[in-house]
């Protein structure tokens, strides 16, 4: 079929690997001593998790009359904060568990990074209402169970609480699902390591891996059932998270689209910033074979779709809120595209509209530093989306006596600082320590030993 | 390989119970013209919003496989193709219901105040139609008629060039059904809104679309033109789609229901109080039965989704629960919600609809080859397996 071969995209995985060379490559990297560059960016974020850990500790101590909240804008920075982490999340469960059920197999050579970074985003995430709480060790308090606390009892009709179960289920699941697909892997690096301490905990997290048919057997139905399981946790968390605000009767934060437009909004912020992070990976831990310009393609792709189904949110929304004839409505629209935080909403509308549309050319998508560029800007975008969302709809109420502003003061800064140097300082232990490609399943998708057809 | 594909041949009686279908539901409308204006409106329009989510989500369908470069369905593809030959009827129904039929909309006659006004404007709105179905029909139009030369050039660069008119499709429908749906359906009644509607919409058609174009296949499997094509693994996919788009319609549902019942506003809450009062309220949950929860449960393990038999009484079912959501879409507002209207009016076109789309369907199946015969990734999809 000559044909078949013009329209075929070629091989995921580049210099015709054989499976040994695939564990050579991913193992080495974790069996060599860390390179300059990987102390000098640990130091960083390290850094800027001490900066955050200084001013959580600050926070907690003196209250949480530190932040630069006012009685009109009640939640801010916090919020913003934990919305976006918890968007980040999501592409790493499309990747791993969506795309699975699409037998889409370019997402081996992504889909363990990402996973790792869901999990690490949802750590992220869930410290900003922790730390809200003002007495986070009273945090037990959310848990529904038979206690001495009299009517302190949980509001089981408030979103906020279903956002705790939402949360904490797709924490569970996100780890259990890529812990699971860690095993073989961990029995490799078990078998590959020389007797040491490291060979143990290996052993120990391979929970017995031998191997065999039956193993396998039952490892993919494992993964499959939970993929399933995972698949509709991708539309619920975000859907819950929007329901923080859409339940609620305020202009601008009430209006029905907002759970579709969430969860597109958090696949798109999230493949946005997995796409960061691996174009830097591939960059440093040389997986240019592994990481293609086809890989990179795909997820530009996926952020021209999910970035389109923002923007027809956003039209949708302000539209609506015209024909709506509610001035309230119309006023909430109106102040967030020309009100005095008009250049937050737009930077939203820069960096989450017009920046994607580059990625329409195909020149562009394989331009490794351009698509960086766009992805960073999707970053800040998809962050100050939450931003207009959540302070722009508040800092004008309904009554103008109660009218103000907002700015975070350096505490707060702080803390998303130290959120981010969390988050980085637990991606880097993880390329240290985990193999950053899923090697079983890469070799699955080898085309070493496959006739062209 | 060359492989030879049977024509579709309809026995004469097929044939006919297709035209004396359609024939009997345009003379419902025609009688009920004169005797209930708006009924015969508004069952009308219910049949042209149903039909053009026929054509829509068949042109969708195709559209999604281009852009993906999936190939298991490449096989199928005829099925959509020819579903899409409702369109250009469906379209001229919208047409003639806002231009003929405009007093079932009850801004043409008011004066509207404010922006809504403006939006709602009789000779905007117009406009507006024009220029989405026109939209639509180009583009789809130019997918169909590059996929069937494809037959005889065996171009490999008519793919390609159908792969950037989908993303085209895509972006235009994505910009344009919202509104639509707005205009055609949501004002009928003008004071509520929700930003939800054209999502819900969209669910509702796409799924729509699968269940008929199941039914369609498993149909042309066992008439000859499908014959040794459709296999058990095609089934299977087609039922996971269903599945998943009939979880999803429900999501959408849910998420616009919870949140305007958790706010209660009472210009929000209206709209679902005459859904469920009057005589609605078993109708209304009747919906939800027959969209979601009975195919939910019953797709879910796998031999049913590879089994054509259990799969066209889940997609007939579906069908039904479709024509439900539409007549509580739209008659509650146009005709009215103090109690449930259904006669010989609305069951006379619910009967039209399918003859009309049959006729049209088989007319434009005909048109060309049964698969298409030259697409290079029809031997992957002929050889599909999970």
């Amino acid at each position: 079929m000559a044909s078949a071969v013009a329209i075929s995209e070629g091989p995921l995985i580049l210099g015709n690997k054989t499976p040994g060379i695939v564990t050579t490559d991913i193992c080495s990297s974790l069996e060599r001593t860390p390179a300059p560059s990987w102390w000098i960016a640990i130091a960083f974020s390290g850094s800027m998790l001490l900066l955050g850990l200084v001013a959580v500790a600050y926070q907690i101590a003196t209250g949480i009359g530190t932040w630069g909240l006012n009685n009109t804008v009640g939640w801010a920075f916090d919020i913003t904060n934990f919305v976006f982490w918890v968007g980040i999340g999501h592409a790493g469960t499309l990747i791993s568990a969506v795309l699975f059920l699409f037998r889409q197999k370019w997402r081996t050579s992504v889909n363990r990074a990402a996973e790792a970074m869901t999990i690490f985003a949802v750590i992220c995430a869930g410290l900003f209402p922790l730390i809200h709480m003002g007495r986070p060790w009273l945090a037990h308090w959310m848990a529904p169970y038979p206690n001495t606390r009299g009517s302190l009892w949980i509001n089981f009709r408030s979103p906020l609480v279903w956002d705790f179960f939402a949360i904490s289920t797709y924490f569970t699941i996100s780890f259990v699902f890529w812990y699971v697909g860690l095993i073989p892997d961990m029995a490799t690096l078990r078998d590959r390591l020389k007797a040491g301490w490291r060979k143990r905990v290996a052993g120990f997290f391979s929970l017995g891996w031998n191997g065999s048919f039956r193993t396998w057997l039952h490892y993919e139905t494992v993964y499959l059932l939970l993929a399933g399981l995972a698949t509709p946790l991708v539309l619920s968390v975000h859907t819950i998270v929007s329901w923080d605000f859409a339940t609620s009767v305020i202009p601008g934060w009430h209006t029905t689209i907002l759970p579709p437009y969430f969860v597109a909004g958090a696949i798109f912020s999230g493949m946005s910033m997995v796409l960061s992070l691996m174009l830097i990976a591939r960059k440093t831990m040389r997986l240019e074979d592994y990481i293609t310009t086809r890989h990179v393609g795909a997820m530009c792709k996926i952020l021209i779709a999910t970035g389109g189904m923002v923007a027809i949110a956003y039209l949708t929304e302000f539209v609506t809120a015209l024909y709506s004839n509610n001035q309230y409505e119309q006023f909430a629209f109106m102040n967030r595209a020309m009100g005095p935080l008009c250049w937050s909403y737009w930077i939203m509308v820069g960096c989450n509209v017009l920046s994607p549309q580059l990625l329409w050319f195909k020149a562009v998508r394989s331009n490794m530093a351009v698509v960086f560029v766009v992805t960073i800007f999707i970053n800040i975008g998809m962050w100050f989306e939450r931003f207009v969302i959540i302070v722009t709809s508040l800092h004008r109420d309904y009554l103008p006596s109660n009218w103000t502003g907002y700015a975070p003061t350096w505490i707060e800064i702080a803390t998303l600082v130290g959120s981010f140097g969390l988050f980085l300082t637990l991606f880097l232990l993880f390329c240290r320590f985990v193999p950053v490609i899923a090697m079983a399943e890469v070799k699955g998708v080898l085309s070493h030993g496959k006739k062209p057809h | 390989m060359i492989r030879e594909y049977e024509e579709l041949r309809l026995s004469e009686r097929t044939h006919a119970i297709f035209k004396w279908l359609a024939i009997l539901g345009a003379a419902t409308f025609v009688v009920g013209l004169m005797v209930a204006p708006q009924r015969a409106w508004s069952s009308f329009l219910m049949v042209t919003i149903g039909l053009l989510g026929m054509g829509l989500g068949a042109a969708l369908f195709i559209a999604f496989q281009y852009v993906c470069g999936a190939h298991w369905a490449v096989a199928l593809r005829r099925v959509p193709e020819a579903m899409c030959g409702i369109l250009p009827w469906a379209s001229l129904g919208v047409l003639i219901a806002l231009l003929v039929g405009r007093s079932i909309y009850p801004w043409t006659d008011t004066h509207l105040e404010g922006m809504k006004g403006v939006l709602l404007s009789y000779s905007f709105v117009v406009g507006r139609a024009v220029i989405f179905v026109t939209l639509w029909l180009l583009f789809v139009g130019a997918i169909i008629k590059r996929s069937r030369r494809q037959d005889k050039t065996a171009d490999t660069g008519l793919s390609m060039s159908n792969k950037r008119l989908s993303a085209g499709f895509l972006v235009v429908f994505g910009l344009t059904f919202w509104m639509a749906s707005f205009d055609w359906v949501m004002s009928l009644e003008p004071e509520w809104y929700s930003t939800m509607y054209g999502v819900y919409h969209f669910a509702g058609l796409f799924l729509g679309a699968l269940a008929a174009m199941t039914i369609l296949a498993i149909w042309l499997q066992h008439a000859g033109p499908l014959r040794n094509v459709l296999t058990h693994e095609h089934l299977h996919d087609l039922g996971k789609m269903i599945f998943g788009f009939s979880t999803f319609w429900m999501y959408i549902w849910f998420s616009e229901y919870m949140l305007i019942w958790y706010a209660d506003f009472p210009e929000e809450t209206g709209h679902f109080i005459r859904r469920q009062t009057g005589g609605w309220g078993p109708l209304f949950v009747a919906n939800m039965c027959l969209t979601w929860l009975i195919p939910f449960f019953i797709l879910l393990p796998k031999p049913v989704k590879r089994s054509p038999g259990m799969l066209v009484k889940v997609c007939c079912m579906i069908l039904i629960g479709r024509w439900l959501d539409l007549y509580l879409l739209i008659y509650p507002s146009a005709v009215g919600h103090e109690s449930v209207t259904f006669g010989i009016w609305e069951l006379g076109m619910a009967l039209g609809a399918p003859g009309l789309f049959m006729l049209v369907f088989v007319r434009n199946f005909r048109l060309a080859a049964p698969v298409p015969v030259a697409d290079p990734q029809l031997q992957a999809s002929l050889a599909h397996h999970q």
